[in-house]
């Protein structure tokens, strides 16, 4: 099981301080939480695309590139990458070259993303999001598995004999996690394919979640990838944690209740008990995570969220280090009574040695 | 049995607008054996402004929706506050998800100060509601204040709406909303350009 955390990259005043971080203050605190993530041991750190203030993660590869190469061993992903508004061409183009660079320390997630006007500045249609999302997936899929592609569809320029370079590091194309909050589309599409599929569940009930990926799951295993429970299963979580639980509310509750996307609304009692939110001690966000896979299934990846709504960079390098101490517990806990047969998230290593191991059968 | 959720946006405690929408509620009853649901938003009121923040719909919410929009049909009654819906009555309408009331009956009512604001009903209420494609009958009732103590007139609205809501319900399939879970569009499909509407 994989254990990383994501950052959606807001520049949020710190409510108790009033104080807002510069852009490249906010940049470079994202790239001290990467590593900071690969020096407490978690095993992915992934960035979220934006093209509109407050947010300032436009550019994800320049990140994750630079990230790659101060790093040894983290998985650079994202969450989400926007499919539906980048053009899928150079969406393969801009993965396989940061591949390359750290040496398959690779995946991405896809998401239609959630801010209307990015479709009208980026040229589409927010109706068409779906649409999008199916067409421009399946082109990058086929860009990254056939040397040349002859294309033609509904939402993008037809291409001719066209190759994207670079080829994907030794053949095999970075693995793909379609993230969703609420479209049975996404699953249908992610079950296709045989990809992962993230449920963004930080803003939501966990019931509803529940009915999205049992559906990937059942038709994950309807088109032949694997049984149900085989399904490749991505959640998130969102914590604060002190030593001490009140203390980890008393010093939370002015960020949560300011927060962007929910503050000004419940109360941070009510989020906790409907949202995966946490806030507490290390030791209730072991118990609330174990229970995610009640709810759930055994699963392969869980990222939180910990640098949003204004903490301040050292707050959030202690969440780390916290995070750092009860991995290990989680880790330990996930895999007892793990079934065999569930299989780990791919990695660059796993599905090379799988494409390996087909070619050695075809012949 | 045919089911009908009773939807009241009353603040006032007794209320006219409960009674009214009782009222309504009975009159249907009195024509067709139904199952009543009611609903007060002012004891959902928290919730209806939590879930406009956080896009989603806590438990007690989420039940209450569900009876609306499960219900065959619907009775909705809002006070009239400056001359329209009231703004509870009007947020509520906008955390239902949008179709969830394509196609329902619905009986509208209003309750109001004066009488000199009855067009409430067809000015506000009935847009709103054919912008969701509801199927309204065409009696609503307004209740001024001073209609609760005329003879007549209020009795016979009422009864004229309701047996008009009957009328649509009885010859009606009961309710099946789209589950967009249960019956999955496959991916060939969703690659050839086809949605859910
Ligand atoms: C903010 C507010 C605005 C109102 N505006 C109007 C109005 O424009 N026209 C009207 O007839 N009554 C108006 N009223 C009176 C209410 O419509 C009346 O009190 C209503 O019938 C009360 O319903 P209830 O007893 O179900 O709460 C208003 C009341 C309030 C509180």
């Amino acid at each position: 099981m994989q254990f990383g955390v994501f950052t959606v990259g807001d520049v949020t005043p710190d409510p108790t301080t009033g104080r807002t971080p510069t852009e490249a203050e906010r940049i470079k605190a994202m790239v001290a939480i990467a590593l900071k993530a690969e020096e407490v041991g978690l095993d992915v750190f992934a960035t979220g695309e934006h093209h509109n203030p407050p947010f300032v993660p436009s550019s994800p590869t320049t990140m994750l590139g630079y990230i790659a190469a101060r790093t040894e061993r983290l998985v650079l992903s994202t969450a989400t990458t926007l499919i539906t508004t980048n053009d899928p061409v150079k969406i393969a183009e801009d993965f396989a070259m940061l591949q390359h660079l750290a040496d398959g320390r690779v995946d991405l997630m896809m998401g239609r993303g959630n801010t209307g006007p990015v479709y009208p500045w980026f040229g589409k249609d927010i109706r068409d999001g779906i649409d999008l999302a199916i067409e421009n997936y399946h082109l990058l899929h086929r860009l990254w598995r056939e040397d040349v592609v002859d294309w033609e569809g509904r939402h993008r320029t037809p291409l001719q004999s066209f190759t994207s370079t670079p080829r994907p590091l030794d053949g095999v194309p970075p693995f793909v996690w379609h993230g969703s909050i609420r479209s049975p589309e996404i699953a249908e599409q992610a079950a296709y394919y045989g990809d992962g599929f993230f449920a963004n569940n930080i803003f939501w009930p966990k019931e509803h979640f529940i009915r999205l990926i049992n559906l990937y799951r059942e038709r994950y295993e309807h088109y032949g990838h694997g049984s149900a429970g085989q399904a490749v299963v991505g959640l998130g979580g969102q914590v604060f944690m002190r030593r001490n639980s009140q203390d980890a509310v008393r010093e939370f509750r002015p960020y949560f209740d300011n927060a962007p996307v929910y503050g000004h609304g419940p109360s941070l009692e009510d989020f906790t008990s409907q949202t995966p939110l946490t806030v507490g001690s290390p030791q209730e966000v072991v118990e609330k995570t174990l229970s995610f896979r009640q709810h759930f299934g055994d699963y392969q990846r869980q990222l939180f969220l910990v640098d949003h709504a204004g903490l301040p960079l050292k707050t959030v390098l202690e969440q780390l280090d916290l995070l750092g101490e009860i991995v290990p517990v989680l880790r330990r806990e996930f895999a007892a009574g793990r079934p065999a047969e569930v299989p780990d998230a791919p990695t660059h290593a796993s599905l090379r040695q799988a494409a390996a191991q087909r070619k050695a059968e075809v012949r | 049995m045919t089911t009908i959720a009773v939807v009241s946006a009353g603040l006032s405690e007794p209320s006219s607008s409960h009674l009214l929408a009782d009222r309504l509620a009975a009159g249907v009853g009195a024509v067709l054996p139904v199952e009543v649901r009611t609903v007060h938003l002012r004891d959902v009121a928290r919730d209806v402004a939590d879930n406009l923040v956080t896009g989603f719909p806590s438990a007690r919410l989420k039940a209450v929706v569900d009876d609306v929009v499960g219900a065959d049909g619907l009775i909705a009654v809002t006070p009239t506050f400056n001359a329209s819906y009231s703004g509870l009555f009007k947020s509520f309408v906008d955390v239902l998800e949008p179709e969830s009331l394509a196609g329902k009956p619905v009986l509208i009512g209003a309750t109001g100060g004066t009488e000199r604001h009855s067009l409430v009903l067809d000015y506000a209420l009935r847009p709103l509601f054919a912008y969701l494609k509801a199927d309204v009958v065409p009696t609503g009732v307004y209740a001024a204040s001073s209609d609760w103590g005329s003879p007549q007139g209020l009795s016979d609205r009422i009864d004229r709406a309701s047996a008009e809501l009957a009328g649509l319900l009885a010859g009606r399939a009961p309710a099946a909303p789209v589950d967009k879970f249960a019956d999955v569009v496959p991916f060939d499909q969703l690659l050839a350009g086809k949605r859910h509407s």
